[in-house]
């Protein structure tokens, strides 16, 4: 095994899903790639637990998935954003600063 | 969102095959692309695909949680345990067997008498809105109840009927038939349309009425050919022409009475219809909605009232109870039913016991694989619902089984032929049976495969890695449940068997009760003499005089009559005035059986005359009046006297009486049961009877060898008399003993078959234990044997536990049974519940069981040789 990654806390794998999905349709490989990339490595997505949660948040309605051609010319799953998707990451996203921005708080000055 | 999750969760699991495919490439897709790109950054192509295989975990987990994530897992994984179940279960067929035979029995039993319980007490009487009918307990005669009808408001209706015997003739031999004299009430109280034509109506129930006729479905079906234009047509019915006016329909059955014909009292019997001391009819009474039990009963309790005052002759002791007819019904039946259906959830108890028994040595057994697959990743929560779809997959075929078997018991008991069942008609597995076996079934599987699938899943994997090493003990928990199990089924067993000790012992007392005469080789028919054709006492003698003659002259035959036979269920009793004692008050004087012979009675029946004289010849008419009184007439009325000589008269006889003097006393005889008191009764011959309405006897012949066709040439003689005379009630004086105690005979060797049932499920649990043990300690009694144990002490080691379980189980089976049996008392004929001769003898038998059952494992230990169990290490 490479360098110590980051075991990505409870809950925070459905964020970084809806985050990457929300700039363009992705199949299942390119959404670990671009986490990987986007944190510099230092987040490692264990491959096997991105399908579920992608089942997840497609059977809740956040994301849809159709068939589509891979860049390499494959037939692939690409995931997208819905609407309500769309919603839910706002709601993610505001919880999780709000989350983040309280514990640094709490850690820079107790 | 939910109507979406429902929708998501639909699809998937409709195109189940093709969403499978789509998650097999998506995954291969990924794992292509993860393996492209190692080899793009200098891989090998072997190391590529290691390293992206690695990274990606287990395939099958990743589908797993995918479909999981999907919502279709439930249904999955229930489909994929069922087939490993089934493929698991089909490897061990032993295992199987046991477990499906041990639930069929328990839930098999248990149908059987749920179906009983089912039609008899939970389904209502097959009237509309039967909930507002009820019965009166006590019978009544036609013009009280009309007087009632008119003085009371709480009744919608309410009707009378007594059952006579009727001959029909006109097609072949003749037939004796049921006929029900009722009043146009009765079937407007009941409420069942005629399948054909209509009812008697108010106006036709009158003195001199037309002579209308309507039949049950088999009268019609059996004797008018099933004729569906049959309205109208002409029948002869005792010398009588009757119209059919309406057929009934195939599943009516008046509420306790079994009835061919259908006519009006006023118009068939109108010697009777207006006596308002003669009290012969059954009544039933409609409730007006929204009247109570209670207020009807007080309207009632009026208008007896104002009877007794008007009529003080015959009417000063009215009381007129009302009960819901269901409840009338099932009253005697009630008790019984009960007792049965607890004593087979006893008994399913005990199969579930065993069952769950049997599941624990499973888990044991499979202790590695369970293992194996708890370190593969399996969760605790996966193993336990995989045990549980095992253990409720065999309780419902246990119960598809036991379906089976309820279908042979209920046939079985039917054949049993309980007097008090026969109002039900048949007995159907319905909708509800189905229901009760399947949330049985369900239940025992679910509750009884909790219990060990718990116990077999704790534990981590290390403790079970060790103890699957040593093979010494399992945890202490499940050794615990398995004796709590054992010592249980015990218990349970003991409380079966004292409750069938105690009716057996009963029920021999009953079958030893002396009847007061000698039944074999009696063979009896019954008789009766149309009223239109012997009106006058003097013909009515003259036949019977001249049938009795030709039987008699068989050779090998002594032939009688009598009015009712004992234990037939039939007698007519009349108050009685003693000459020379102050006359009672009117309505107060003592009750007794009267009974009319003819011929050698007492010697036929072999009945002790125990003093004074028998009947001879000359006690004819024109004679002096005679009697015998049985020795309860002497005992009760007569106490301390010589009664030869005493004269006595029934209190209806106008003065002033023709006394009748008490020639002899006859031995008691068991009139009513043998398990009822004895009645006072008094014997008159039929020559000098006064009572033209005696029309009927009933032959009594004892053959001293088997007559083969007597009874075709009894028959022949009679209709050589009188062509037009039905012979019926041909059954010899030992079924009608049989008949008699039946319903006794039925609940002992039900709760008898019951109790048989759990011993052998308890002594196969409590072997089951000591085997196990034999088996888990091979290794032990080998080193023991080894270091030069002797057998006695290899036996103790091993029974101790199961003996130990098994004298525990029985001292509280026995605490159970005392506490418990009470509920019989009124089953039991001459026993107390708490009887300790029986108490003490199943204590002793079912010890004896469970000895036996330690002891037949326990000896496999003492062939165990010590090189062989040390090297099972």
């Amino acid at each position: 095994m490479p360098s110590r990654s980051i075991d990505l806390p409870q809950g925070t794998l459905d964020l970084l899903i809806l985050r990457t999905l929300s700039l363009e349709p992705l199949h299942g490989w390119a959404v670990s790639e671009r986490i990987q990339q986007i944190s510099s490595d230092v987040l490692r997505v264990q491959q096997g637990s991105l399908y579920p949660a992608l089942h997840r948040l497609e059977r809740r309605g956040w994301i849809k998935a159709r068939w589509g051609t891979s860049e390499n010319n494959r037939r692939a799953k690409f995931y997208e954003l819905t609407k309500a998707g769309r919603r839910e990451l706002e709601i993610e996203q505001h919880a999780w600063e709000k989350l983040t921005a309280a514990v640094s708080q709490i850690l820079e000055t107790a | 969102m939910l109507l979406h999750d429902l929708l998501f969760r639909l699809r998937t699991l409709l195109r189940r095959p093709a969403t499978e495919n789509e998650l097999d490439d998506e995954l291969r897709f990924h794992l292509e692309r993860q393996i492209d790109k190692y080899v793009r950054s200098g891989m090998s192509e072997t190391e590529a695909v290691r390293r992206a295989r690695l990274e990606f975990g287990g395939l099958d987990q990743v589908k797993d949680e995918c479909r999981e994530a999907r919502g279709v897992s439930f249904v999955e994984t229930l489909v994929q345990d069922l087939h490993y179940t089934a493929r698991t279960l089909l490897h061990s067929p032993a295992f199987t067997a046991c477990a499906v035979l041990t639930l069929a029995l328990g839930i098999g039993a248990n149908t059987a008498i749920f179906s009983v319980v089912n039609r008899v007490l939970l389904n209502p009487l097959p009237y509309p809105n039967s909930q507002e009918l009820l019965a009166a307990r006590q019978n009544d005669s036609r013009p009280n109840l009309k007087d009632i009808q008119r003085q009371t408001n709480s009744f919608a209706s309410s009707g009378g009927v007594n059952i006579e015997p009727m001959d029909f003739t006109g097609s072949g031999e003749p037939v004796r038939v049921h006929a029900a004299y009722i009043d146009a009430g009765l079937l407007a109280t009941l409420g069942v349309q005629p399948m054909l034509g209509r009812w008697i109506s108010a106006d036709e129930d009158v003195k001199g009425g037309p002579r209308n006729v309507v039949v049950s479905y088999p009268f019609w079906r059996d004797f008018l050919g099933g004729d569906p234009h049959v309205l109208g047509r002409a029948i002869r019915l005792s010398d009588n022409s009757y119209t059919v006016i309406g057929v009934m329909p195939r599943e009516f059955t008046l509420p306790k009475e079994l009835a061919d014909v259908f006519v009006s009292l006023w118009v068939a019997y109108p010697e009777a219809a207006p006596f308002r001391g003669v009290h012969f009819m059954h009544t039933y009474w409609r409730l007006k909605p929204g009247v109570t039990l209670t207020q009807a009963q007080a309207e009632i309790a009026q208008a007896d009232h104002r009877l007794a005052e008007e009529f003080p002759d015959t009417e000063k002791e009215r009381g007129t109870l009302l009960i819901p007819l269901h409840e009338w019904l099932v009253g005697n039946v009630r008790s019984a039913l009960l007792i049965l259906f607890g004593a087979v959830g006893l008994v399913l108890l005990i199969a579930c016991a065993n069952f769950a028994m049997l599941l624990m040595a499973r888990a044991v057994a499979r202790q590695r694989e369970l293992m194996i697959r708890a370190s593969l990743g399996a969760r605790n929560g996966r193993l336990i619902r995989q045990r549980l779809t095992e253990s409720a997959l065999l309780a419902l075929v246990g119960g598809a089984a036991g379906l089976v078997v309820a279908k042979a018991g209920s046939t079985l008991l039917l054949a049993l032929k309980p007097a008090a069942l026969r109002h039900f008609g048949t007995i159907h597995m319905d909708a509800r049976v189905f229901m009760f076996v399947f949330a049985i079934s369900l239940l025992t599987g679910l509750l009884f495969g909790l219990l060990p699938a718990w116990s077999a899943s704790r534990g981590d994997i290390a403790e079970a890695l060790r103890e699957n090493a040593r093979r010494t003990t399992t945890g202490i928990s499940r050794s615990l449940l398995r004796s709590f199990l054992v010592t249980a089924e015990l218990a349970l067993a003991l409380i079966l068997l004292a409750g069938a000790g105690l009716l057996i012992k009963g029920f021999l007392r009953l079958r030893s009760v002396d009847p007061g005469f000698n039944p074999a080789n009696v063979i009896t028919m019954y008789l009766q003499l149309p009223g239109t054709r012997y009106p006058q006492i003097p013909l009515q003698t003259n036949f019977r005089r001249e049938l009795l003659a030709r039987i008699n002259s068989f050779p090998g035959v002594e032939a009688a009559m009598v009015t009712d036979l004992p234990l037939a269920g039939n007698y007519v009793d009349h108050r009685v005035v003693i000459d020379g004692r102050p006359t009672p008050a009117v309505g107060a004087e003592p009750e007794v059986q009267t009974l009319s012979v003819m011929g050698d009675y007492f010697g036929v029946m072999q009945i002790p005359i125990r003093g004074g004289r028998d009947f001879r010849a000359m006690d004819r008419e024109g004679q002096p009046r005679v009697a015998i009184v049985n020795e309860a007439f002497v005992r009760q009325l007569l106490p301390g006297q010589n009664p030869i000589g005493t004269r006595i008269d029934w209190t209806r006889s106008n003065e002033p009486h023709e006394w009748m003097t008490i020639i002899g006393i006859a031995s008691d005889v068991k009139h009513s049961g043998l398990n009822q008191p004895v009645d006072p009764a008094v014997y008159a011959p039929f020559s000098q009877n006064d009572e033209a309405w005696r029309k009927w006897m009933t032959l009594v012949i004892r053959t001293r060898v088997p007559v083969a066709g007597l009874v075709k040439d009894v028959k022949k003689q009679v209709w050589s008399l009188d062509s037009q005379i039905p012979v019926s009630g041909i059954q010899s004086m030992e079924d009608l003993l049989a008949v008699s105690i039946a319903q006794q005979r039925f609940n002992m060797l039900l709760l008898g078959i019951f109790a048989a049932l759990a011993v052998a499920l308890a002594g196969v649990g409590i072997y089951g234990m000591v085997a196990y043990r034999v088996n888990q300690r091979t290794h032990e009694i080998g080193v023991y044997i080894a270091l030069g144990a002797q057998h006695r002490d290899v036996l103790q080691l091993v029974m101790k536990d199961g003996v130990k379980l098994g004298l525990l189980g029985i001292v509280l089976g026995l605490a159970g049974a005392i506490a418990l049996t009470r509920v019989m008392v009124s089953l039991l004929f001459e026993v107390k519940p708490t009887d300790p001769a029986t108490l003490i003898g199943v204590a002793l038998l079912l010890a004896a069981v469970a000895m036996l059952a330690c002891y037949i494992p326990a000896r496999r230990a003492l062939s165990i040789h010590p090189m062989t169990a040390l090297r099972c290490e």
